[in-house]
Order: C-alpha cells, then sequence, then structure tokens
C-alpha cells in the first residue's frame, strides 16, 4: 500500500508538471486551433530569464515570479505577430513550422547566452528543500507548490473561459472565426492573447517547477512531448482534460515504472496515449465528434 | 578509384592547385610557414553541446596561450570548428568537411560517442592525426587505429574504477541506475563485463530517462533489494533527481558516480537537498574542480574569451587534451608531417598536463593515454577533497 | 517549351547529378548522396502529407525501421545487402499500412499524435530491444562492395542511389496524376465528399501510408549503407520535422517540390556550418523566414514567376492549344443528330 501512494504522489506530481504546460497548448489550441510546437522553448527561455533575475541578479521571488510571467506574456505576443498572424490562414503543416522555428531561434538564443554557464543551472526552491511528512509519506514541499500552481491556473482559467469577456470572445473564434469576426471580435487580437496567455503561463509552470527539474537549454523539448500528449489526451478544448491528461500520462510513467520496470517508463505514456485514442478518437474529454462536410 | 575520369580529375586537380594559393606551398595540408591549422569536431548544437562546444573553448585558450608565446617552432596555431549535432551523419560530413574542404592538418574533438564511432572510418580512412577528447565509447579506441590517440577516460575505464571502488569501500549488495542512452550504453556493457569477470551479481538494475523528473518508482525498487552501494552511469541532471528522491525516500547506499558528473559542488547544489550528498563519490577525468584556486589562470583565461560563461569541468576536458596536442606537435619538430605527428603521440609516457589526475601516457600497441581516475568527495557544505588517483591497468 | 520551365530544370539537375562525381571531393559526393535519400524522404512525406492530407509523423520511424531492417538483416541473419536492402523496405511499407488502420478514425492533430507515440514507441524498442537492435550503440554494418564493377562504394552507393530516386520519382509524378492521385486529394480536401464519391478511405489511407512507408525504407536501406552504422539517434523527432520541413519548404503536394525542398534544406545545413554555434538561431529564421514569404512553397513562388512550372492535378490547364473548332457540316441524309 505504501508502494502504492509513494508512486501515486509521484505520478500525481509529475502529471502537474505536464499538465501545466499542457494547459499552455490548450490555450493556444483553443483560440487558434493551432500547436505551439515552441511551447517547450517558451517554457525554457522564461525560465532562464527567472534564473537570471533571481540568481544571478538576487532579485526577490515574487517580483521575479511576476516579471518571468510578463515576459512570457510578451513573447508570446510576439510570437503571434511574427509566426501566426501572418500566415493565420495558412494550412497546419505551414503553422506547425513556424512555430518550429520560433522553437529554435529560442534554443539557440539560450544556448548562446546561457549555455556556457555550463551543464544544469540549480534555482532556489521557494520554500524550504526538506522533504516533508504528508500522511505517511514524504514530499518535498516543491512539488506540492507545483500541484497548487496547477490547481490555481486550472481554476483561474476555467473562471476565465467561462466567466469574462474575453475568454469567451476566444471560444467564439475557436469554433468560428469568421463568424466572430461577423459579431465585431476582434479576432486578430483575441489570437494575440491567447500565445501570449500561454507562453505566461509556461513561464509560471517554469518558475514553479525549475527547482526540481532543473535548467538547459534542451529541457523544452521533452515537456513539449509530454505536454502535448498530455493535452491531445485530455481533448484540445478542453482545461480540466489537459490536466487530466497530464496526471494519466505521469500516473501511467510511475505505476509502470514501480510495478513492471523501469525500462518501460518512457513507453507507457505511448501506449496508454494509442489505447485512448483507438477507443475515444477526439481525446477523453474532448467534444464530440462534428465533422464538417 | 575513378580511373576512367582521371584525365579530368587531373585537370581539375591542377586547377584547384594554382587556386589554393599558399596553402599549394606546403606539402602537408593544413600547414604553411607560420601556421598549422587544427580542425575540432563535436557538437556545437543540440543537448550534446556540452560534450563539444565547451571543451573546444578550452582548446581554444590553450591554443591562444601558445600563439601568444609565438607558435611552435615559429607556427601560430588557428583552430576550426566543425558541429557533428551528436549524429552519425553528420559526425561523418564534419569529418569530411574538415579534411577535404577546409584542409585541416590534425584533428582533436569527439564528443557524443555515437557519432564519433560512426565517424571512426572516415577518419582512419582520412589518415589524419586524430586526438579524442570527450567521447567514451571503447570501439573507437579498441582496437587501435593507428592515427586515432584519447585522452577521454573510456567507459570501460572508468567501469572498471566503478567496480573496484565499490569493492574497496565493502560493498556487498551492488545495484545499478543507468540511463538507456549511447553514452548510458556504452558504460553499460563494459561494466555487466566487468561484474561478471568479478562474479558480482546485481541486486538491481534499473533505468532512469536522461529527462526524468522523478525517480521514485526506481528509488522504492533499489531500496526493498537492500543495495548498499548504487553504481550511477546517469547525467547530472537525472542523477540529481535520483539522489534527491533517495533522500526523500530514506535511502542512503554509497552512491557511485563518474566522469559525467564531475564537479560535485556543481552536482550539490542541483540536488538541492540538504546532506543528500553526502555519501556521493565520483570520478573525474580531471584533478580540478572549476572553483579549485589552482585553476584560477584557465577561469580567466575562459572567461576573458568567452563572455558570460562560467568555467567548468567541461571546459577542463578540453584544455587538458590540447595541452596533449601541442606537446606532441613540439615534439614532431618543425619539419612537420602527418606521419611525424602520429609517431609524436606515442612517444608521450608520463607527460603532466595542468589537469590530468595522472600522468598521461599513450603507447603504440593502446592509444588510451587517460587511464587515472580521480575520486573526488564532497561533504554537504564542505570544501571538495580528492580521495584517490587510481590507475587502471589494462 | 518555357527555357526555365519545371522539365528542363529537372533534367538540367539530374545531368549535373550524373558528372558530379568528376567535379566533387569527398564530402561534396557524400552530402550529394544525403540529399538524394532525403529526396526519397520527402516525396514519400509528401504524398503523404502534401496529398493524402494525413498529418503524420511516423515517417522518421519508418526510415529508421527501413535502416535497422537493412543492416539486422545483414548483421544478424548474414543476408547480403542486395536482399536485405528490398526487404527492410517491404517491413516498412507493412508497418506503413498496419498504422492506417488506426489513422482511419482520427484526424488531424488526434492522428499527429498517434503517430508521434508510434514514433517513440519505436525509438524505444531501438534503445531497448538490444536483443535485436544492439541498443543504444548501435552497431556497424559490413562494408558494401559493389564486385563485379569496378566502382568503390561511395561511387556505387551514389549511382545506386540516383538511379532509385530518379525511378521512384517518376513513379511518383505517374502516381499522383492517376486516379490513384485523384483519389487521395478527394481524401485530403472532404473525407465526406469523397466517400460519398465512391472513393474507399480505408483503402486509399492505407496506400497513402504504404507508399509513404515504402519510400521512407528504401530512403533507409540506402543511409544505413552510406553511414555503415545505424543507431537510434537519426530517426529522431528531430528527423521528423526536418523532413516536414523539406516539404513545406518545397511545396506541399508537389513531387517536384519534394526534390526542391530536400535539396535546399540539405544544402542549407551545410551552408549553415559557417555559423558554428548559432545555426540554431539561423535555422529558425529561416525556417519562420520561408513560411512567412514563400506561401506554399517554392513550387508556388516557381509558378507564380517562371513559366512553365504547372504541375498536374493542379487546375485543369490545358496544354496544348485548344483544337481549331471545325466548320458545322450539313449532316449526312439519314445519319442520327
Amino acid at each position: 500500500m505504501l508502494l502504492f501512494s509513494y508512486l501515486l504522489m509521484s505520478g500525481v506530481t509529475t502529471g502537474a508538471l505536464y499538465g501545466l504546460v499542457a494547459l499552455g497548448f490548450v490555450v493556444v489550441n483553443k483560440a487558434t486551433g493551432v500547436i505551439n510546437f515552441a511551447q517547450g522553448e517558451f517554457f525554457m527561455f522564461t525560465g532562464f530569464i527567472a534564473w537570471m533575475l533571481h540568481v544571478q541578479l538576487g532579485i526577490n521571488y515574487l517580483v521575479t515570479f511576476a516579471f518571468a510571467v510578463a515576459f512570457g506574456f510578451a513573447l508570446g505576443c510576439l510570437t503571434d505577430r511574427i509566426a501566426f498572424r501572418p500566415i493565420a490562414k495558412s494550412d497546419v503543416v505551414s503553422l506547425v513550422l513556424a512555430t518550429v522555428g520560433i522553437a529554435f531561434i529560442l534554443k539557440g538564443l539560450a544556448r548562446t547566452i546561457w549555455g556556457g554557464k555550463a551543464d544544469y543551472l540549480a534555482f532556489p526552491p521557494i520554500t524550504s528543500p526538506d522533504p516533508i511528512m504528508v500522511g505517511s509519506i514524504m514530499v518535498i514541499p516543491q512539488q506540492l507548490a507545483v500541484l497548487a500552481g496547477t490547481a490555481v491556473i486550472l481554476l483561474l482559467f476555467v473562471a476565465f473561459f467561462r466567466f469574462t469577456r474575453a475568454g469567451k470572445m476566444m471560444q467564439a473564434t475557436a469554433d468560428n472565426a469568421r463568424a466572430a469576426r461577423l459579431v465585431g471580435i476582434r479576432t486578430d487580437r483575441i489570437y494575440t492573447l491567447a500565445f501570449g496567455i500561454g507562453a505566461a503561463i509556461a513561464a509560471a509552470a517554469a518558475v514553479l517547477t525549475a527547482p526540481l527539474t532543473l535548467l538547459y537549454p534542451d529541457i523544452g523539448f521533452a515537456f513539449f512531448l509530454k505536454g502535448f500528449a498530455a493535452a491531445v489526451l485530455g481533448g484540445l478544448s478542453s482545461l480540466p482534460g489537459a490536466v487530466l491528461g497530464g496526471m494519466i500520462v505521469g500516473i501511467a510513467e510511475s505505476m509502470a515504472g514501480g510495478y513492471i520496470h523501469s525500462s518501460v517508463m518512457e513507453l507507457s505514456p505511448f501506449i496508454v496515449i494509442m489505447a485512448v485514442l483507438v477507443l475515444r478518437p477526439s481525446g477523453l474529454l474532448g467534444p464530440a465528434k462534428t465533422r464538417r462536410v | 578509384m575513378l580511373m576512367s575520369r582521371l584525365p579530368r580529375f587531373a585537370a581539375l586537380a591542377a586547377a584547384l592547385a594554382i587556386g589554393a594559393g599558399a596553402h599549394a606551398l606546403a606539402a602537408e595540408p593544413g600547414v604553411t610557414a607560420d601556421s598549422i591549422r587544427i580542425g575540432t569536431f563535436g557538437a556545437l548544437t543540440g543537448p550534446g553541446y556540452l560534450y563539444g562546444k565547451l571543451p573546444m573553448n578550452g582548446v581554444e585558450v590553450v591554443l591562444d596561450e601558445v600563439n601568444a608565446a609565438g607558435g611552435i617552432h615559429g607556427r601560430k596555431l588557428q583552430l576550426v570548428r566543425e558541429d557533428d549535432r551528436c549524429d552519425a551523419a553528420s559526425a561523418i560530413a564534419a569529418i569530411q568537411k574538415l579534411v577535404h574542404q577546409d584542409q585541416v592538418f590534425a584533428l582533436i574533438g569527439g564528443g557524443c560517442s555515437n557519432a564519433t564511432f560512426a565517424a571512426r572510418e572516415a577518419i582512419e580512412t582520412a589518415k589524419i592525426p586524430t586526438l579524442i577528447f570527450a567521447s567514451v565509447h571503447d570501439g573507437i579506441t579498441v582496437p587501435p587505429a593507428p592515427n586515432i590517440y584519447s585522452t577521454a577516460l573510456t567507459s570501460s575505464i572508468e567501469s572498471e574504477a566503478q567496480v573496484l571502488f565499490a569493492q574497496q569501500q565493502g560493498a556487498k549488495r551492488i545495484a545499478m541506475i543507468s540511463m538507456k542512452d549511447a553514452w548510458g550504453r556504452a558504460r553499460y556493457a563494459p561494466l555487466m563485463e566487468i561484474l561478471k569477470a568479478k562474479g558480482i551479481a546485481l541486486v538491481a538494475d534499473e533505468e532512469l530517462s536522461p529527462d526524468a523528473n522523478d525517480a521514485t518508482a526506481q528509488v522504492l525498487r533499489l531500496k526493498a533489494t537492500n543495495a548498499d552501494a548504487v553504481i550511477m552511469v546517469l547525467y547530472p541532471k537525472p542523477a540529481a533527481v535520483y539522489i534527491r528522491d533517495a533522500q526523500k525516500l530514506g535511502f542512503k547506499p554509497l552512491n557511485i558516480g563518474q566522469s559525467g558528473i564531475a564537479d560535485p559542488a556543481a552536482f550539490e547544489e542541483q540536488v538541492g537537498v540538504p546532506g543528500a550528498t553526502a555519501s556521493f563519490r565520483t570520478i573525474s577525468q580531471v584533478k580540478f574542480t572549476p572553483e579549485d584556486p589552482a585553476m584560477d589562470k584557465w577561469r580567466k583565461l575562459v572567461e576573458t574569451k568567452f563572455p558570460g560563461d562560467r568555467l567548468s569541468v567541461y571546459n577542463l576536458f578540453g584544455i587538458g587534451s590540447a595541452q596533449v596536442l601541442v606537446e606532441a606537435l613540439k615534439r614532431a619538430g618543425s619539419d612537420l608531417t602527418r606521419e611525424k605527428l602520429q609517431a609524436a603521440f606515442a612517444t608521450i609516457k608520463g607527460f603532466n598536463t595542468d589537469v590530468h589526475p595522472g600522468p598521461v601516457t599513450c603507447s603504440q600497441s593502446d592509444h588510451r593515454c587517460h587511464k587515472s581516475p580521480a575520486w573526488l568527495a564532497k561533504d554537504p557544505g564542505g570544501p571538495i577533497r580528492v580521495l584517490a588517483v587510481t590507475t587502471i591497468e589494462n | 517549351m518555357a527555357p526555365f520551365g519545371r522539365r528542363n530544370v529537372l533534367l538540367a539537375l539530374l545531368t549535373a547529378a550524373i558528372v558530379l562525381p568528376a567535379f566533387a571531393n569527398v564530402y561534396h559526393l557524400f552530402i550529394a548522396n544525403l540529399i538524394l535519400v532525403y529526396v526519397l524522404l520527402a516525396i514519400g512525406l509528401n504524398i503523404l502529407v502534401g496529398y493524402a492530407g494525413q498529418l503524420a509523423f511516423a515517417n522518421a520511424a519508418m526510415f529508421g525501421i527501413g535502416a535497422y531492417a537493412t543492416g539486422l538483416l545483414q548483421v544478424r541473419l548474414g543476408w547480403s545487402f542486395w536482399l536485405a536492402f528490398p526487404s527492410g523496405a517491404l517491413l516498412a511499407t507493412v508497418v506503413g499500412l498496419a498504422i492506417s488502420l488506426p489513422a482511419l478514425r482520427l484526424s488531424g492533430l488526434y492522428l499527429a499524435l498517434s503517430t508521434l507515440a508510434f514514433a517513440q514507441a519505436t525509438q524505444w524498442v531501438f534503445l531497448h530491444w538490444e536483443g535485436v537492435t544492439f541498443g543504444a550503440g548501435g552497431f556497424k554494418t559490413p562494408p558494401l562492395s559493389f564486385a563485379p564493377l569496378p566502382i568503390d562504394k561511395p561511387l556505387g552507393l551514389y549511382y545506386l542511389s540516383l538511379v532509385l530516386m530518379l525511378g521512384l520519382f517518376l513513379f511518383a509524378q505517374n502516381l499522383v496524376a492517376s486516379r490513384v492521385g485523384r483519389a487521395f486529394v478527394a481524401v485530403r480536401d472532404g473525407e465526406v465528399a469523397a466517400q460519398s464519391l465512391g472513393v474507399d478511405l480505408l483503402r486509399y489511407k492505407a496506400l497513402a501510408f504504404g507508399i509513404s512507408g515504402f519510400y521512407a525504407g528504401t530512403a533507409g536501406g540506402l543511409y544505413s549503407a552510406m553511414l555503415n552504422f545505424v543507431a537510434p539517434e537519426g530517426f529522431d523527432l528531430f528527423q521528423m520535422v526536418l523532413q516536414k520541413a523539406m516539404i513545406v519548404v518545397g511545396g506541399l503536394g508537389s513531387i517536384t517540390g519534394s526534390v526542391l525542398g530536400a535539396g535546399l534544406i540539405m544544402l542549407l545545413l551545410e551552408a549553415l556550418r559557417a555559423f558554428k554555434g548559432l545555426q540554431e538561431i539561423v535555422f529558425g529564421a529561416l525556417l519562420v523566414g520561408f513560411v512567412l514569404f514563400m506561401r506554399g512553397g517554392l513550387i508556388s513562388v516557381l509558378k507564380r514567376h517562371v513559366r512553365g512550372w504547372e504541375e498536374p492535378l493542379r487546375l485543369p490547364q490545358p496544354s496544348a492549344p485548344m483544337p481549331a473548332p471545325r466548320p458545322i457540316e450539313a449532316p449526312a441524309a439519314g445519319a442520327e443528330r
């Protein structure tokens, strides 16, 4: 039983990490229908910015957090302007490739600016580093911070989409961009907002998780893969689905590693994904499939 | 080779020779009256850049220092870099470009193991003297190619050192946690062979991904076997995750690292949980860690030439290797040919560099010139100690 | 006949490719051979993504399966390259057909993810099934000899690749101009409409996946012979992205575009070497630039500005002038109207 609780906890905390990245995907996809292949690099780059502020320049943690999120937002808006808005009507592959280009630029920049600091940069945790007891298992407090952060961000955005005008405008744009424009929604601003928010979420995720994951220029890709998987698994237009997807990926990894063998950990999420998609082709909480004829 | 095209080839060769200018005067490619062109290959981009770009930076500051003192027999050294992108095809292309296009005289380099191993044939065919600075794959140096030497601690050397250390420390239940990428596997295979030869059976054999963020499952499985020593074949990031989770779960065996985690101070920071690295010991290819005052000179040179960088162990790999190359170049004399440089490598015996823990010794039959790993430990919050320098004979 | 039209440019490229070894050094020949391999990959991928509209990410995995199969059949079973090579391509084709089955129910990003999952699973198998695949360290393949022909390996392999590329290019051109090609486009542009016209989705999706698998497997076999080495790194997601870049830059839905895109991206990667550590930044910027300014790829730019680049299966264009109208003759007495 103890083994199970530990594995579950570890799966849930890693799952929260993936869920956070997945949230960023879903927000962007909800409004634009595009998968941002640079989401992992947003995460990485804003993490480095936060490192620079907090560790190198000694700026206070909360100020760093706020600044990183703002920087992330700006980075997202910039990406929209450069790589999305001009080609918004292109086919999916071209859009994907444009975000891939942005990903390479960010990665190369990070490697040039910070790569020579060598190795993997440590980021001090927001909480005390000593493990604490929760029930009968030990956890590292930062992991609890990540869980809390994920919950907060999820609730924030569910509220955003349900209750604010901007959120409803985003959903309208996702449903039918032309109709949205007809009723006076500035769709190009919505796109910018979506990208900005997606990147801001990545920044928040980075600051929360950097103490656990360490920072290096190539960290973006692994998170992209798992985050994308989590987002699609949950159904690309569902925010709770993103977090659910993340949890499933994280728990699948953890359980497979604990009960089968650690060598299948990398494989298990993908087996789960292929199984889920065969049974539910639009993800777990995705919309019922309507086909455009 | 291209028999039917020989006449066309000859004409073209003549044209190219005329166009090649000063370089056409020298009999040897890459050597002129006042310069020697050295090529270097490794990953400049992608995650392998730690074993490519950073050692190259170290090589460059050594060459700068030599040039400032007048060069070697009056010739200044130039460094030409090529990116192998940690990929077999790009590595072969990089070697071919350096040899046939950039016309370098000799090579120093080799980061990602698979890439260098794949390119070994191209290097051998080109007959260009080559010194490996970071690739650990045994197949690169065993069986030895006439023109390839290495100052990197190869996988089997380090693996043997790890097992010997575990035994010396009295471990009875040895387990392993490793990464299944090319680097990890290059060490895994020799480890298993050495364990078999010594009749030791692992109590657990776990795998951890290079990008892992959580090692709870692995730690629980290791703990269940009551292992008292764990051989870690991991890069710093998964290693930090493992040690952190081990501490969290109360699992405190002797943790045995290798030269992938060569900076215990940086590692302690990466783990981030106080006291977790108390029973962590690791191998280093170099005797000093970057904060050591003995490295002040190199720190200044690297941080001046590459603003924003911090001196790291990866730079030190390149520095040590470059010093061996420079020594061999000196011994090859002023009438410089590739054969002479190759022969000069074999004469290096008991040579001390600024960074290597033990003397560097190459021979005709064994082109692995560095067999003296240093064992490092760091008490949490305390200074780094060099526990021992072992020399592996085999 | 337009002087810079498609046919002339392609012929010029072919001629250049044939005589290249006389002028090229070892490095150039290697790169040229690599380009030929990637042209095959790009054509196969374009058939799947550009013509049949399936957003699949499995091409690099099938490239890997072709390479691994060709190499392992030689190393493990002692087969000769000339037997292992087609077998490897065949295996990749079969795998392609197999993954087309789940593709039936999925579309868009869900298909992308499931093919991505498949690709990652394939990588995992390459890494972990050490008893067969030699694991992460890879393995060397036996050197290839072209005996009894008196040519050495790099040259022989180059011409083999050239011949294969030519053959498969012509096959693809004919394919997309045929009923099959039109069926692919129908599936891409509207599945429901295509079904209502009697296009069997399963058959044509499977065909598209299978064909791209065949091309990728062939490319894989050639690649393994080029390097004499097979390891998991060459078949990862970065490879996949590179191949996607080739078809987008060349032009989706254009076989000639695949050729140009593959050549251009490979040459670009080599040219980028000059930027040393800044390659990633420049590559990313170029990618964004291509997508922004060359909407529809190189092919569409050429079509707009240079005469003679029309391709089959676009808007039907009369390739020959309409026959002059015949004067209407009075029908012969008693003939049907």
